[in-house]
């Protein structure tokens, strides 16, 4: 992380120089992490972002109702199936049209990393024009609670449920962010809501890269009704998602890894998991599984931020 | 089809394709996507090459599936831009979802889709059960008979979606394989034509558009009176569309020296007293036989669809009324019916007819050819039906086995 100036815990709020869009009230759960999310991006972008959406948690919110709005933000709600591609009619027009733009498809991890991955997958192959946010909340929680690509393994949800034969889901979780940075886009990233100067940093990185094409942000956004933990502690389980490695923060320019916060002592996996109710089934066994997965990508990450260094992308593909 | 020489064009020989590839050229879009099917692939690689050329000054996206195509012209439509995109067959079945929302937000996107099955057993082969498939998804279908229509009607569709007062995605089909791959002559307008020809979309008010800063959502929630406001807002379009295609092919003809009628085109009709209903590249079979049995002193004649969504409802009934007996061509299948979808839907009008008898005929599926045998055989069947002759309500043309041990 960065030095921070004196007698400050924090920069962040050098970073709010836009006003935020949002209605005050809005229908969003007490304690949502996505709510804390989407009033912080245009706050750092700006009001000018043409914004993207499908059917998700963010939906009620940014969708409105017929001609009504809870936000005054250029929006257009779309399918799941094909959220980046709609993204990338927008960016491509407004070039050919010449109008500035940052268009930012904001969708949730059922979009990004289940039902259009296909089409995420496309429009970084393609180095599309603009910034691809996923916000991680590990399933389907807006249609009440359903197992996604990203649900980690352990995790119990209204179709992972526990019974005589099931302890939850029985897969691992997938790295949505690793498989973005491994397209070699300009810009991919890590961030969540207990590091929120890192997560503007990489917000401001992120609108610089789309410049040179496709910029992918993985958001951890916990969710208190799904998940089952207070609603005061969203930010302490982000924190304390990092502090076990359960969700590294890094960042890669055309594939270069590098970690952005780097902790030294990593803490064990239940310092997380005891504060979340989806987890509270598992048994030690059962959690050393979780942490070998955790160990393992992690190990993963180091390696291949060390390689990197090594094997030189060809300088003429770099942008 | 009404035609008047001008020197405003040069004839080329080229396929529907290439047709279809050059008018979207002439139309001068923003944003073309795209994805590779048989047998529509030949425009985008057309389009492609044009786009390598400089001829072609579009932001060309190849999606990796038809799904984005569908998307990404949606979007870059409602951003404001003059948007096309090509399919076939299970191209147009995999982009539905996008395909029902580029209706519902009235996004007037041009698409090509060259006709093909959509069947279990994989057949790479014509027939119109796509384009069926997807009739009532909010979009105007527009349906060519040879590749010069092909041409025109791609440019008549943007005249058409684009117009302030409709708003409203255009489909233009035609066969594949018939009419994809058949190189024949075709009157390839010049740029300033068609400059001209589409400068009126200029000159009216500006769509909304979804632009940065605009504070403009698109895609809410439409609940109860604000969806139904939207949906019959959507309907009046499609209705308002009739008589604006008619408008759009007279003001074509002024151009281009060609009109075709607009929503139908009617081959021999005045006296006729048995009909043909067809639609597509068998209409050029169709008539050839028309001509052989006028000369055997047979009053039979042609109404070929060319506008099928919104159905021309009205327009039929003005040409078939009186008539003895119509035979409705169909191919593809209304499954839930036995009589083929267009005679099941011109059936809805029958007691507008007069009194005029109706038979089906279901042919031209999976690239059975719809030969002159077989429409000489449509005609005879519906000779008979006029002349009070106990005929079949139902006929599949090219294989007799649907019409024993008593069939449909």
């Amino acid at each position: 992380m960065t030095e921070q100036k004196k007698g400050k815990l924090t920069n962040v709020l050098d970073y709010l120089k836009h006003e935020d869009p949002f209605s005050k009230g809005v229908a969003f759960c007490p304690g949502c992490g996505l709510e804390l999310l989407l009033r912080f991006i245009p706050q750092v972008l700006g009001n000018d972002i043409v914004m993207t959406g499908t059917p998700s948690c963010s939906a009620p919110v940014l969708l409105g109702q017929n001609n009504q709005s809870w936000h005054k933000l250029s929006y257009f709600g779309t399918l799941m199936t094909g959220a980046a591609a709609n993204a990338t009619g927008l960016a491509r027009y407004y070039r050919k049209a010449k109008i500035d733009n940052t268009v930012v498809c904001f969708n949730g991890d059922g979009t990004a990393a289940d039902i259009g991955f296909g089409n995420l997958s496309g429009a970084a192959e393609r180095n599309e024009p603009f910034i691809y946010i996923c916000y991680d909340n590990e399933g389907y929680m807006n249609t009440g609670i359903q197992k996604s690509g990203t649900t980690p393994f352990g995790a119990t949800t209204t179709t992972t449920p526990l019974g005589s034969a099931s302890k939850g889901k029985n897969l691992r979780r997938m790295n949505l962010a690793l498989k973005m940075a491994m397209h070699k886009i300009p810009y991919a990233a890590t961030a969540t809501l207990s590091d929120l100067e890192d997560l503007a940093k990489k917000l401001l990185k992120a609108k610089e890269a789309k410049k040179r094409g496709f910029a992918f942000l993985h958001v951890f956004a916990p969710c208190t009704t799904g998940w089952g933990y207070a609603p005061e502690n969203t930010i302490e389980v982000c924190r304390r998602a990092v502090k076990t490695n359960y969700f590294p923060l890094w960042e890669a320019e055309n594939g270069k890894i590098r970690m952005t916060k780097t902790v030294k002592k990593p803490k064990p996996v239940s310092t997380y998991t005891e504060l979340i109710k989806k987890f509270a089934h598992l048994n030690e066994a059962d959690l050393q599984i979780l942490q070998d997965d955790i160990d393992y990508e992690y190990c993963m990450l180091g390696g291949l931020s060390v390689l990197e260094g090594e094997c030189q992308l060809p300088v003429s593909l770099e942008d | 089809m009404n035609t008047k020489t001008q020197k405003k064009s040069q004839i080329k020989v080229i396929t529907g394709n290439a047709a279809a590839a050059i008018a979207a050229k002439l139309a001068r879009p923003d944003v073309v996507a795209a994805y590779p099917i048989t047998p529509q692939t030949e425009i985008i690689e057309q389009i492609s090459q044009f786009h390598a050329n400089g001829e072609m000054d579009c932001e060309l996206i190849t999606v990796e599936g038809e799904n984005s195509a569908m998307n990404a012209v949606m979007a870059a439509s409602l951003a404001g831009g003059r948007v096309f995109t090509a399919t076939s067959s299970w191209g147009l079945v995999f982009m539905y979802d996008a395909v029902l929302a580029t209706a519902g937000a009235r996004a007037p996107v041009v698409m090509v889709n060259v006709n093909r099955e959509t069947p279990g057993i994989i057949a790479v082969s014509s027939g119109q059960q796509d384009m069926i498939s997807t009739r009532d998804a909010g979009w105007i279908f527009l349906i060519a008979e040879d590749c010069q229509e092909v041409l025109d009607l791609v440019l008549q569709a943007y005249r058409l979606a684009e117009d302030y007062d409709i708003q409203v995605p255009v489909m233009v089909h035609y066969d594949g394989f018939y009419l994809s791959y058949l190189s024949e002559g075709v009157d390839v307008p010049f740029q300033e034509d068609v400059d001209a020809f589409l400068s009126v979309l200029k000159d009216q008010p500006e769509r909304t558009k979804l632009v940065p800063g605009g504070k403009l959502g698109c895609g809410s929630h439409g609940i109860l009176g604000g969806y139904l406001e939207l949906r019959y807002k959507h309907v009046s379009a499609m209705e308002r569309s009739k008589a604006k295609f008619n408008q759009i092919d007279q003001e074509f003809f002024e151009i281009f020296g060609r009109s075709y009628g607009g929503l139908i085109e009617e081959y021999r009709m005045e006296d006729a007293e048995v009909v043909l209903v067809g639609s597509g590249s068998m209409c050029g079979t169709i008539k050839t036989v028309i001509d052989e049995k006028r000369d055997a002193g047979i009053k039979v004649g042609l109404l070929k669809i060319r506008m099928y969504r919104p159905f021309p409802g009205e327009a039929m009934v003005a040409a078939l009324k009186g008539k003895k007996a119509i035979g409705v061509v169909d191919r593809s299948l209304c499954f839930g019916f036995k009589g083929g979808p267009i005679y099941t839907e011109l059936k809805a009008f029958e007691t507008q007819l007069g009194g005029s008898k109706m038979i089906s005929f279901i042919d031209g599926i999976a690239n059975t050819d719809i030969t002159t045998a077989n429409v000489g055989t449509m005609i005879d069947t519906t000779c008979d039906l006029a002349a009070g002759k106990e005929v079949r309500e139902v006929t599949w043309v090219s294989y007799p086995e649907a019409q024993e041990e008593g069939g449909l």
